[in-house]
């Protein structure tokens, strides 16, 4: 009888670890197809993007640019190159970057009223992309790898079925120290994302405000930023969002900053 | 009037009593529901336009109280240790509830623009983590003098001092904050010194302290007055009362000024201190002149009722020319001030009220016995009743020298009231062993200060600041400002673009300067964005839409002087050369909104001072019917004020805010002694209808009365000298001068008047009145 309680009681713990072990299984799964799904749509994609940035008083500050991506491998090696336009006292402001995902990011930079390239440093993946509530790691996104991940529940979220994934930074990170993901079932897109500190108090909300279906590929064109403890937030829409347009690599090439690749930036 | 307030008071003592009681217990129920201030702001009304301008640029720059945190270390302060040390300290500081996390100033939080690998550029924190060894510490040092935004802010260029900025939210908070801050540094500092200062944290902590020292300076004053009037009259029944009369004063007037809902701000603070002595003056009066009756009648009603009768209308007029003293500051512009002078006014009244009735109760209800032993006690003879007839005869010898003295107390007065130098600072309200005044001291030695003002530029066209003649026109500005020594550093928007600019050339230092065009200029500032700054440090600097911009001016020194320097150093940078169109420059800051209450306050109160000094003349001219008696009454407390006022001038010990509110009450206090003198004066010759008679008599009685006077109120402050806040070492001084003063004025000078113009001042009551004017000194 004893042996029975014993062996009962190993079995049920061992069920219960290999439950455990297989959510969070499924949560790493969920958070890298949302990756794929957010993040590297097509193979490129350009849009022209409108971010307005509005601060805790409510005035606002409008940037404009055009965006090209061209992704080299899914989940892995990706290219940008963004045009400015707004303000105008940046337009033909021009930057790339060159998303390694090894650690090794590369930007540059062309400042058209010295005439100057400059490479800037790519090391802090959590300062803020011109000067909005988002960082370099929310344009690009967040490799699903960086975190461990842990599967909460299954919920509704304004009528949409969703997964809650909670994602703790494996090694410390300044960003957050715990982010609460709302996964989209169906399309995988991340419907809601809140971030908190190390104090465990909440610090910005992502928030995916329109989701259209372009070309096959769930895309969010409008996305809002909130950063909690500071009052501002940004709101960022897509236009003309089109993928696979055929970019060429050769297009992200320091040249073509001080001159902009006239087939796609018009 | 008089009458039936003493007859009810002695036909009904219990009642009477208990119905003062009462109100006390009214009054003194309100105590929980009071609102303490100590924001020195809040000496300026709510809508005054430094204010509101300081809080708007607080709201567009996002700018908050700051509290300072210096660690000197003379051997350099630049090694692994330390700064790993300051590190954890900057991480734990982060953590406290009311800390702006984002906005703290420190080694680890703010960011460097530099050349990164492969000639990037890169703006990353100064010290991402702890480090290792000297080179690096070497580094950080070598980046911060490097760095415009930086240098002499965060760290000393000897290296021997660091500095961490530590915003708020609430300037309420710093002393708690400070004191968790003490907390963390002593947990891991080493043998380097911690200091922490910043005026928020002067001014909170002079609140919290303040009303630490009432509650020891106001009940020690009423110990050691209770001695003395013990020592006096040596009858513990017989002086109870004044004191009940003073306890109860305090508590109506507080009770009324919480009622009324009114908070108790650092002059509030200061009403019991204020109202006690004028409490008990009354009561001594009373009591002296009921001895002396007493002994005459020996009947306890008659006695009373005879007392009061003497002392009704000086006792009247006295309490009425206080009130009127302070009544007067509510014409201030400051509202703590009115406040304050308001319900001192009041409590002034009260006291003469319940001395009135008090006092005649409880003399009632005590024992004939009692009252037999107290009156038998002689007093003629005292140390203090002969020192009397050394001035007595002293006066009447001397006169003349007496008065030549007096016009040259006057003549010496005038030229040291011209010397009075206006200046405050709330930091040194501490004494130079407090260790806020040490902190204080410690790092405006070492570093670019701890004092913040700012002066703004503003426009109404967005993007106004990224001109190129605006840029350069705050350059000038800051090079012009930077030039007075208490300027320790000034930053700008004009530092972030240049400094951009300097990287983005490679480190160029031929590129550290304003850009030709307003493009470049706004793409500076972008890159600065781009390459991850932050643009919360770029918004303390100009508002997001670049219509305006602030310099943040950091001083050395705090004083209201240096900082009205600073002030009009701005003023004539500007006359001399015009601002660039459609901007306007203001001041904002805390030091700087200081100077504003504090020019309100010495112009209010200099008018409070003139308003009460011409009604009080006209009370006595109406009191005494006579132009000459109201000219001489007033002779004691002009000279009073005088005097104490060249003292200071000679001295140089600057006019600050509790000095300028002390005026109202040297007036106050001084009146007194002349209305009892002159009063009783001619009360006794119109009995008498001889001077020399009354000139004996008037050093008998009320001459022992303000004796006495002199000594409680005096000596009752003593106390005070001890405290650790400077301002009430000052106000116990005050009292202490105004005490002496006056006292010796008004028992030299004008017995040495009455001498002299004996003739003119007591003629109509003896002779006729048609008989001609003229002076002429008695032969004595």
């Amino acid at each position: 009888m004893k042996k029975l309680i014993q062996l009962v009681s190993l079995l049920s713990f061992g069920t219960l670890l290999l439950f455990t072990a297989a959510h969070a299984q499924d949560a790493t799964d969920i958070m890298k197809k949302s990756h794929l799904a957010m993040y590297y749509a097509g193979n490129d994609a350009q849009m022209d993007v409108q971010m307005k940035l509005v601060d805790k008083k409510g005035s606002e500050r409008i940037r404009e640019f055009t965006m090209l991506r061209l992704d080299i491998a899914d989940g892995g090696e990706q290219k940008y190159y963004t045009y400015f336009r707004k303000p105008a006292d940046v337009a033909r402001i021009s930057f790339m970057v060159d998303k390694t995902n090894s650690g090794h990011d590369q930007r540059w930079i062309y400042v058209p009223s010295v005439d100057l390239v400059k490479p800037i440093a790519a090391d802090d993946k959590n300062s803020s992309f011109v000067g909005s509530d988002f960082t370099y790691e929310d344009v690009s996104g967040r490799h699903w790898s960086e975190d461990n991940h842990k599967f909460v529940k299954e919920d509704q979220l304004n009528g949409k079925a969703v997964y809650v994934i909670e994602s703790v930074p494996v090694k410390p990170y300044k960003g957050f120290a715990k982010r609460v993901s709302y996964v989209d079932k169906t399309t995988f897109m991340p419907l809601k994302e809140e971030y908190f500190d190390d104090k465990g108090e909440l610090i910005r909300v992502f928030t995916a405000d329109k989701i259209d279906d372009i070309s096959g590929f769930a895309t969010v064109t409008q996305r809002t930023m909130e950063s909690v403890k500071k009052g501002s937030k940004t709101i960022v829409t897509f236009v003309g969002t089109k993928y696979n347009g055929g970019l060429k690599d050769d297009i992200f090439a320091e040249r073509y900053l001080k001159n902009p690749p006239r087939d796609y930036i018009k | 009037m008089k009458n039936k307030l003493t007859h009810i008071s002695l036909r009904f003592p219990w009642i009477v009593i208990g119905l003062a009681v009462a109100v006390t217990i009214f009054f003194a129920v309100q105590f929980p529901k009071i609102k303490i201030d100590t924001d020195p702001q809040n000496m300026l009304k709510a809508d005054e336009p430094a204010r509101l301008f300081d809080a708007k640029v607080k709201e567009a720059f996002a700018l908050h109280d700051m509290i300072a945190v210096g660690v000197v270390e003379d051997n350099g302060a630049f090694r692994p240790d330390l700064l790993n040390r300051i590190y954890k300290i900057t991480a734990d500081i982060e953590k406290l509830d009311g800390v702006i996390v984002e906005d703290i100033l420190a080694p680890s939080t703010v960011d460097d623009i530099k050349q990164g690998s492969g000639g990037t550029m890169v703006i990353e924190p100064l010290m991402g983590g702890e480090i290792e060894t000297q080179e690096q510490a070497d580094y950080i040092l070598s980046r911060i003098k490097s760095n415009p935004v930086l240098r002499g802010k965060l760290a000393s260029d000897d290296g021997k001092a660091i500095a961490l900025f530590i915003p708020i939210q609430d300037k309420n908070l710093s002393k708690k904050l400070a004191d968790e801050i003490t907390g963390i540094t002593k947990k891991y500092g080493g043998a380097e010194k911690y200091h922490i200062a910043g005026l928020p944290i002067a001014e909170d902590s002079f609140g919290s302290q303040m009303f630490k020292q009432m509650a020891v300076a106001a009940p020690a004053t009423f110990l050691v007055i209770f001695l003395l009037l013990f020592l006096f009259f040596r009858n513990i029944k017989i002086i109870i009362a004044p004191m009940v009369v003073a306890v109860m004063a305090v508590i109506w007037s507080m009770g009324l000024l919480i009622l009324t809902g009114n908070t108790v701000h650092i002059m509030a603070s200061m009403i019991p201190i204020f109202l006690i002595p004028i409490a008990v003056l009354n009561s001594i009066y009373i009591i002296s002149e009921f001895h002396a009756h007493y002994k005459k009648y020996s009947h306890k009603d008659n006695a009373i009722a005879h007392a009061i009768d003497e002392l009704f209308v000086p006792m009247l007029f006295v309490s009425a020319t206080a009130s009127v003293g302070f009544f007067a500051l509510a014409v201030t512009p400051i509202p703590p001030v009115r406040v304050f002078g308001i319900f001192v006014g009041f409590g002034t009244m009260v006291a003469w009220f319940l001395s009135l009735t008090i006092n005649p109760a409880f003399a009632k209800l005590i024992s004939a016995k009692t009252l037999h032993r107290f009156a038998n006690a002689d007093d003629g003879q005292g140390l203090l009743a002969r020192f009397l007839h050394g001035l007595r005869d002293f006066a009447r010898k001397h006169y003349r020298p007496v008065i030549a003295g007096a016009v040259a107390l006057v003549i010496i007065s005038v030229v040291g009231l011209s010397k009075i130098v206006v200046n405050d600072n709330p930091v040194k309200w501490f004494k130079k062993s407090n260790p806020i005044r040490q902190a204080d001291m410690a790092m405006n030695a070492h570093l670019a200060g701890t004092y913040m003002n700012y002066l703004v530029f503003e426009s109404n066209d967005a993007d106004a600041m990224k001109r190129p003649d605006v840029e350069r026109y705050i350059e000038a500005v800051q090079r012009d400002l930077e030039r007075d020594p208490v300027v320790g550093a000034t930053t700008g928007i004009t530092d972030v673009v240049k400094k951009v600019r300097y990287e983005l050339f490679g480190a160029d230092s031929t590129k550290m300067v304003i850009p030709a065009s307003q493009d470049e200029v706004a793409q500076m500032l972008f890159m600065f964005e781009m390459s991850g700054g932050d643009p919360g440090k770029l918004f303390k600097f100009v508002t997001p839409d670049y219509a305006s911009a602030n310099l943040w001016v950091q001083l050395k020194d705090g004083d209201n002087q240096a900082v009205r320097r600073v002030v009009e150093r701005a003023d004539k940078y500007i006359a001399d050369h015009p601002v660039p169109q459609g901007v306007t420059v203001n001041w904002a800051g805390l030091p700087y909104v200081n100077t504003v209450w504090q020019k309100l306050m010495v112009g209010g109160m200099r008018e409070a001072l003139l308003v009460a000094f011409g009604i009080v003349f006209l009370m006595m001219v109406s009191l005494f019917r006579s132009w000459r008696w109201g000219i001489i009454s007033m002779l004691p407390l002009s000279l009073t004020v005088m005097a104490i006022y060249a003292f200071i001038g000679y001295i140089g010990k600057p006019y600050d805010m509790p000095i300028s509110v002390l005026s109202s009450l040297t007036l106050g206090l001084s009146v007194d002694f002349a209305i009892q003198f002159i009063q009783r004066m001619r009360t006794l010759y119109s009995r008498n209808q001889s001077f020399d008679q009354t000139y004996h008599d008037i050093f008998e009685g009320v001459g022992r009365a303000i004796a006495r006077n002199v000594l409680v109120v005096s000596i009752g402050f003593v106390p005070m000298l001890f405290s650790d806040l400077v301002p009430y070492v000052t106000v116990g001084a005050f009292f202490l001068a105004i005490m002496l003063v006056s006292g010796f004025v008004t028992m030299l000078l004008l017995p040495a008047i009455t001498v002299m113009f004996q003739r003119v001042l007591f003629r109509t009551a003896k002779q006729s009145v048609v008989e001609p004017l003229e002076v002429q000194p008695s032969e004595v």
